[in-house]
């Protein structure tokens, strides 16, 4: 189903861009420890870190440097941004607002506010930054291009139809002269697509669908082209590239009707899948199925990080993802093959895997008109908050939770739609958990007090990963063992992926928790 | 702080503002905010209406989902939402969202929303049902699959047509360019108040449809075999370790419904409002801190982390320690037996267990 848009004109006013360029895309490749110029921090997602600065030996000494908070008071909006750092400013978005901040002291520079025509204000990833220009999608389906030297507005363009109810919450990526787009929404049943956009004029470059097109093998996979092409399979999670391999990697979601599978037999390709596109022209390289026919709204849209490692003493370009269904995935970026598959947290809805080293659902613990005790529960054993990879360790760290709910069918008409059931109540309690990738083997596991830890992670060279606790703590651990080193209560659980950088000799480490965005450095006057 | 943030913020900070004062006033109002305000803006909630009942399994699925409320918190933010987003509220600052009657926590779909208006939403069934029906079948969600050529019609909830509607204003075009009926009258023919009832007809199929629909409640979870959940309370789930039909659990069915009493029954800990909506609170979790030096302390849990612990002891007085390698710490869930359950017993447990206690009425 992908097709090229309307890409005339791109190449000369690409020419144009470059000349008063603050961040050339070619850097993208190498980021600076005085940056972070990705929702990610760099291309592979690992969110790793070489500053050392602040360490496991002289954490103590980690104090508050400054707090913004956005005042948005009652009327909410977490941060669930990870701010993108170019030139000692930070940009960072909720639904609808952006604001840039001096990365030193935490004083704004300008703030953008969108007026909003609707859709779901659930949460807003961030930005990404081309050029002289920034680029953030909003709920009511448009990808905003701003001014990052003052937050006007240069442009906008429509990235989805908000009749239909999708709506805009991803951080956009920028490869190359390509602005990438993915879209929300569950609530009708509409089709999932990704999109690239030129950076210039917000022309649509390319569109892929997540789903086959009719004819194809994997259109089997439906019992019609009517279901698989209103099946689901939204791209509301953040992409990963290869720039050796030009591969752009990102999961898809939940198939549609959500809950109810009874019309939808089969796979439902290329819903909950981690799939690889050419970001030049949005051609299929490959797809696996982290949960074939889920009825449990398990999106697949992880990180997909991406890992350089010996696997049986061999170099290998690998994938890893911790997915929501509960099990840890090792490909081979190179062509999709699978080489781990494990649960890193409970999961009973699982048979066993196939060839392929996907897990086989079983029936009797999808949704059911009188409740199916299953584990996860919908919220998972992971979600988006993003998860670690430390070279240094070779631990990936994720906030895994065993969660139990059970799950009815609430609409039995012959043909349901939308979500057509949902889960209810549940058990949880969550862990900071440390896997050796080439395994899935969790190495240590440290248990937080109680349920609701849902905070990303950072690992860094100083030997430290920096994540919430379940109790509004923004903890430090000893990368190696887990032992918590470091905390600070800040009154609400984090709510972003941390991050962290150096200017002036003075690392920071910045984490958001509700309205507010706090920067911890060893602040000492020189 | 706030204030200056305010001023900085011009044009956003009265967009924010705008909807923070629509929050209504009332007790239990702060409770709401600190508890959920972090995370939700007043909109997710606004121009809902729901019974105490529906607010309940809302709130306890977000704690469910990892919200951080405290037992003595729940039945005070549940009443606050009963009480300002009753069944049918919906307040005249958000228009699109009056038919949402008892929405899932989401505010979705476009601001402009059509308003579905029920008296025109019923004399548009009249026309639909009429003309439309035999094609697009009876909640407007196509043909069967077996239906006659003659008969096929597409689903219009996943309508563009439909979707792209107000009120008539593409349905109308749409028709009037000739549609076959079931009456074999012109489609044309269609008056425009006609129109204008049918598009409230198929909105009201579209609402249907989303999470805030009808389609929210089990259907029947009352399947099991009542005495096969006798032989489990009394064998394997060892339940008569701490409950007794004629004690603890005397009359319980006609304390919870039956949805609620299986929640109760699996998950204990998070679902604590009763039939009718009475606060049923949980049992807390006690925790005995023994210092270095000096006699331990038992009393409930009111706060535990790696760093700190908190309790009120039995004179209702607080007292937190900083926690050492010396200090010991031992909790004690009266629901653990509950959470040991969940990888023991089977889908049938659960559900012949649910027989049995409804069994005492």
């Amino acid at each position: 189903m992908s097709h090229w848009g309307r890409a005339a004109g791109a190449g000369v006013l690409m020419t144009a861009g470059l000349a008063a360029q603050i961040l050339n895309p070619a850097t993208l490749l190498q980021p600076t420890p005085d940056t972070w110029p990705m929702y990610n921090g760099d291309y592979s997602g690992r969110r790793f870190s070489k500053l050392e600065k602040v360490n496991a030996a002289n954490i103590d000494s980690l104090s508050l440097a400054w707090v913004f908070r956005i005042g948005a008071g009652e009327s909410g909006g977490a941060i669930k941004a990870t701010p993108v750092l170019l030139d000692g400013v930070l940009y960072f978005t909720i639904p609808d607002h952006v604001w840039a901040i001096d990365a030193r002291d935490g004083r704004e520079v300008w703030n953008y506010t969108w007026e909003s025509k609707g859709g779901i204000h659930i949460g807003n990833r961030g930005v990404a930054v081309y050029g002289n220009w920034l680029y953030f999608e909003t709920p009511d389906c448009n990808l905003v291009s701003l001014n990052l030297k003052d937050g006007k507005e240069r442009w906008h363009a429509p990235i989805c139809d908000l009749d239909q109810f999708y709506f805009g919450s991803i951080a956009p990526l920028v490869i190359k002269n390509h602005i990438i787009t993915g879209v929300s929404g569950d609530d009708l049943d509409i089709p999932g697509y990704i999109e690239s956009h030129d950076p210039e004029t917000g022309a649509l470059q390319w569109r892929w669908y997540t789903h086959p097109d009719p004819g194809d093998a994997e259109a089997k996979t439906w019992p019609s082209v009517d279901a698989m092409m209103h099946g689901g399979g939204m791209t509301w999670g953040p992409s990963t590239y290869d720039p050796e391999l030009n591969l752009l990697y990102f999961g898809t979601g939940n198939p549609q009707p959500v809950i109810a599978g009874k019309a939808r037999q089969g796979d439902n390709l290329y819903t909950e899948s981690i799939v690889a596109l050419n970001p030049d022209t949005g051609k299929l390289a490959w797809y696996f199925q982290p949960s074939p026919h889920d009825t449990h709204d398990w999106d697949a849209i992880e990180v997909p990080m991406l890992i350089d490692g010996d696997v049986d003493g061999k170099p290998r370009k690998l994938l890893a993802q911790a997915s929501r269904n509960g099990y840890f995935f090792v490909l081979d970026r190179t062509n999709g093959k699978n080489i781990v598959s494990t649960k890193f947290a409970n999961a009973n809805w699982a048979k066993g895997l196939d060839a392929k080293g996907q897990p086989i659902p079983d029936p009797a613990k999808m949704p059911q008109p009188d409740g199916a005790l299953v584990s996860p529960n919908q919220s998972g054993a992971a979600n988006w908050p993003p998860p670690s990879f430390s070279p240094q360790t070779g631990l990936f760290y994720i906030n895994a939770s065993d969660a139990w709910s059970i799950y009815y069918i609430y609409d039995d008409n012959e043909k349901p739609e939308g979500w057509a059931g949902n889960d209810r109540g549940g058990h949880s309690q969550s862990s900071l958990e440390a896997i050796d990738y080439r395994t899935g083997k969790i190495v240590w596991s440290h248990k937080w007090e109680g349920a609701g830890s849902r905070a990303g992670v950072l690992s860094t060279a100083g030997n430290l990963v920096f994540t919430g606790d379940a109790a509004n703590n923004f903890v430090a651990l000893e990368a190696t063992g887990g032992e918590p080193l470091w905390h600070a209560n800040l009154g609400s659980s984090v709510t972003n992926g941390p991050m962290t950088y150096e200017l002036d000799g003075t690392q920071y480490v910045v984490v958001g928790a509700g309205d507010t965005l706090w920067g911890f450095a060893m602040v000492r006057k020189q | 702080m706030r204030k200056t943030v305010w001023l900085i913020l011009g044009i956003g900070a009265a967009a924010l503002n705008g909807s923070a004062q629509a929050l209504p006033e009332g007790p239990g109002k702060a409770t709401y905010q600190r508890a959920c305000g972090a995370c939700h803006s007043a909109n997710m909630v606004l121009g809902r209406g729901m019974s105490r009942d529906q607010w309940g399994t809302v709130v306890t699925d977000m704690i469910a989902k990892g919200a951080k409320i405290k037992d003595a918190d729940l039945p005070v933010i549940v009443d606050y939402l009963a009480k300002s987003f009753p069944p049918g509220a919906a307040p005249a600052s958000t228009p699109g969202r009056r038919r949402a009657g008892g929405g899932f926590g989401l505010t979705m779909g476009p601001n402009d929303r059509q308003v579905v208006d029920p008296a025109a939403e019923a004399r548009g069934r009249t026309v639909y049902i009429a003309e439309c029906l035999t094609c697009h079948g009876s909640k407007a969600r196509g043909s069967r699959d077996d239906a006659p050529e003659s008969s096929r019609g597409p689903d219009l909830v996943r309508s563009l047509v439909v979707l792209h509607d107000r009120y008539g204003n593409t349905i109308g075009p749409f028709l009037a360019k000739g549609h076959p009926m079931q009456s074999g009258k012109p489609s044309a023919s269609l008056t425009e108040p006609q129109i204008k009832d049918l598009s409230h007809f198929l909105h009201a199929m579209v609402d249907e449809t989303l999470r805030s629909g009808p389609y929210r409640q089990p259907i029947n979870v009352l399947t099991g075999d009542a005495k096969a959940g006798q032989e489990f309370f009394e064998g394997a789930g060892r339940c008569g370790s701490c409950h007794s039909p004629t004690g603890d659990l005397a009359h319980i069915a006609g304390k919870y419904d039956p949805v609620s009493l299986q929640q109760k029954l699996v998950f204990p800990r998070t679902f604590s409002l009763g039939r009718g909506g009475r606060a049923a609170s949980s049992q807390p979790v006690m925790v005995t801190v023994t210092p270095p030096t000096g006699a331990a302390v038992t009393g409930t849990l009111a706060h535990l982390d790696d760093f700190n612990v908190a309790l009120r002891d039995s004179t209702g007085a607080y007292r937190s320690w900083k926690r050492t390698a010396e200090l010991k710490v031992e909790k004690k869930d009266p629901y653990a037996a509950h959470v040991e359950l969940l990888d023991v017993y089977s889908d049938k447990n659960i559900h012949d267990l649910l027989a049995y206690l409804e069994t005492m009425k």
